[in-house]
């Protein structure tokens, strides 16, 4: 399995946010999409999903091209996406929120997922029966990752996990990621913590202004002199 | 005391109905985003059917439910297909114009094909009350009552323990999140209309024996709906059982102890309604 996006262009109103954007994420590999804030990550990712149609360009499905699929529709041939904000259901228990990943699967997929989220955020059992909204931020980030991985994606679309995370649950919570790779799952994951996502990526694209400036594997990106100065202010 | 306690009892029936109904009117409102002025026109065509059953088929109004359940589930997802799901994303001033009009039509509609009378659904048992020491249960408003908690509780069952109804419940939490999971939400949006029009047209079955069938006798149930969702809380559908008695018990007090009460027990709903904005207000300030 293989998500391209060719030449991408896209944005809200007449305001254009995506100036022709290129990217590549293959089967169990870990891609890091870096870039301050603003400079169109969300969007992309967002595009991707088909939740913003593109202006010009195309998001390919090992080949196909998306265009004409609603993002439910491409969620179910195996595009997760855990967006901005975790967008939990707020009411509803974390085995409500889990089993609501897998609605389109059948019946035994689902108890196949419950077992794999389970190991991998073992404290998501233990609160099974809470309410999502009475969640601490990390267990919320963790569910949101677990209810997308409910779906059995194959590509994997993480937006700012760490966000408001203490340092050593942004860890936790990239290393589970990493763990999902290693599962055979592709993540593009997007990270303001850079040296952190840099540690886990094995490639990474570096955006501003909704173009990729830098791209490359991990250690050599985190070695580029513009991005220790620009992100890690070395 | 006896008088005050058969009158808290004829609140009480009077309000599975109520929640019934206005459980529709919560569904269409919590899952889809739609104010369903034509609500109660669901239930109207429910009655009608019970009618036209009975008085043609001989047709028990007990038999009339299933029917009516499943012809107003259709009515109800066709109106979405048709009308609701062109105007989501309109602006909101414009679907109530929308469903406000579809009202009207079905009223004008229905006065056309069977004139202003009243049409009375009378099965044998209409009039059989049971006495339970110095208390009178009517069979049928007590029947009504049982079969309104009986489908409530099987709505219960449905949206916490099936996928539809998990996704019914998740739409309503949050809009984005239910597409990145592969579940369609128009989909569920076309099912929560049909279902919602569903109570409505059960509850009209009900009210044909209770009351009677006529053009108007929905557009009521969509204001004390509305009052009863005020109270209970938008999104909040467990709230609107208890919602329901409030306002039933509310309507039976003031017919019973208010001189010429009855005439003012259609007006309860909007005390209730203006107290509950009022007070949703306050606390909000
Ligand atoms: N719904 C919207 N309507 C209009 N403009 C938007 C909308 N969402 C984002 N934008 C604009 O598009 C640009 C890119 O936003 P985007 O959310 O993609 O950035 P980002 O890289 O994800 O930033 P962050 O790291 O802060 O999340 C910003 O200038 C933002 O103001
Ligand atoms: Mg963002």
């Amino acid at each position: 399995m293989r998500l391209e996006v060719q030449n991408l262009e896209t944005g809200y109103g007449k305001a254009q946010v995506l100036f022709g954007l290129d990217l590549v994420v293959g089967e169990g590999e870990l891609v890091a999409l870096l870039g301050a804030n603003g400079a169109g990550k969300t969007t992309l990712l967002r595009t991707i999903s088909g939740l913003i149609p593109p202006w010009r360009g195309k998001v390919l499905w090992d080949g196909e091209d998306l265009r004409r699929f609603s993002p439910a529709r491409r969620a179910r041939l195996g595009l997760g996406h855990v967006p901005e904000g975790r967008q939990l259901f707020p009411l509803m228990t974390v085995e409500e929120n889990l089993r609501l990943g897998a609605a389109f699967l059948a019946p035994e997929r689902e108890r196949e997922g419950f077992e794999r989220v389970f190991a991998l955020f073992p404290r998501l059992y233990e609160r099974k029966r809470q309410l999502a909204g009475t969640l601490s931020g990390g267990e919320q980030q963790m569910l949101a990752i677990a209810r997308a991985l409910m779906g059995f994606p194959k590509i994997l679309l993480v937006d700012e996990p760490s966000l408001g995370l203490a340092p050593r649950l942004a860890e936790e919570v990239l290393l589970s990621l990493k763990r999902v790779v290693e599962e055979g799952v592709g993540v593009l994951l997007v990270e303001q913590n850079v040296a952190l996502s840099l540690e886990v990526a094995a490639r990474a694209y570096v955006v501003e202004h909704g173009r990729i400036v830098l791209q490359g594997l991990a250690h050599a990106v985190l070695e580029d002199p513009r991005v220790r100065e620009a992100y890690l202010s070395l | 005391m006896e008088l005050l306690l058969q009158t808290l009892l004829n609140g009480i029936l009077m309000s599975g109905i109520y929640a019934l109904v206005a459980t529709g009117l919560a569904l269409s409102l919590g899952v889809v985003g739609i104010v369903n002025f034509a609500h109660g026109e669901f239930l109207m065509m429910g009655a009608f059917l019970s009618y036209l059953l009975f008085a043609f088929r001989g047709m028990d109004p007990l038999l009339s439910l299933g029917l009516a359940f499943l012809a107003a589930f259709v009515v109800g997802a066709l109106t979405y297909q048709g009308l609701i799901r062109p105007v989501l994303r309109a602006a909101e001033l414009n679907q109530m114009l929308l469903t406000f009009g579809l009202s009207i039509l079905l009223q004008n509609l229905a006065l056309l094909l069977f004139g202003a009378d009243t049409r009375v659904v009378a099965p044998p048992y209409q009039a059989t009350t049971l006495s339970l020491g110095p208390f009178f249960l009517g069979v049928v408003p007590f029947g009504a009552f049982l079969l309104s908690l009986a489908i409530l509780l099987m709505l219960q069952v449905f949206l916490t323990r099936s996928r539809f109804g998990l996704a019914m419940r998740a739409v309503s939490q949050n809009r984005l999140a239910p597409g990145l999971l592969g579940i369609e939400a128009d989909k569920v949006y076309l099912l929560a209309f049909g279902l919602a029009a569903a109570l409505a047209g059960v509850a009209g079955v009900m009210l044909s024996v209770m009351l009677y069938a006529s053009p108007t006798v929905g557009f009521v149930f969509t204001l004390k709906s509305f009052a009863i969702v005020a109270l209970a809380g938008l999104g909040n559908l467990k709230g609107v059982v208890p919602a329901a008695l409030v306002l039933a018990m509310a309507e039976a007090l003031v017919s019973t102890y208010l001189p010429g009460g009855g005439g003012l027990v259609e007006a309860v709903f909007f005390l209730v309604l203006f107290l509950a904005l009022v007070g949703r207000a306050w606390r909000k300030a």
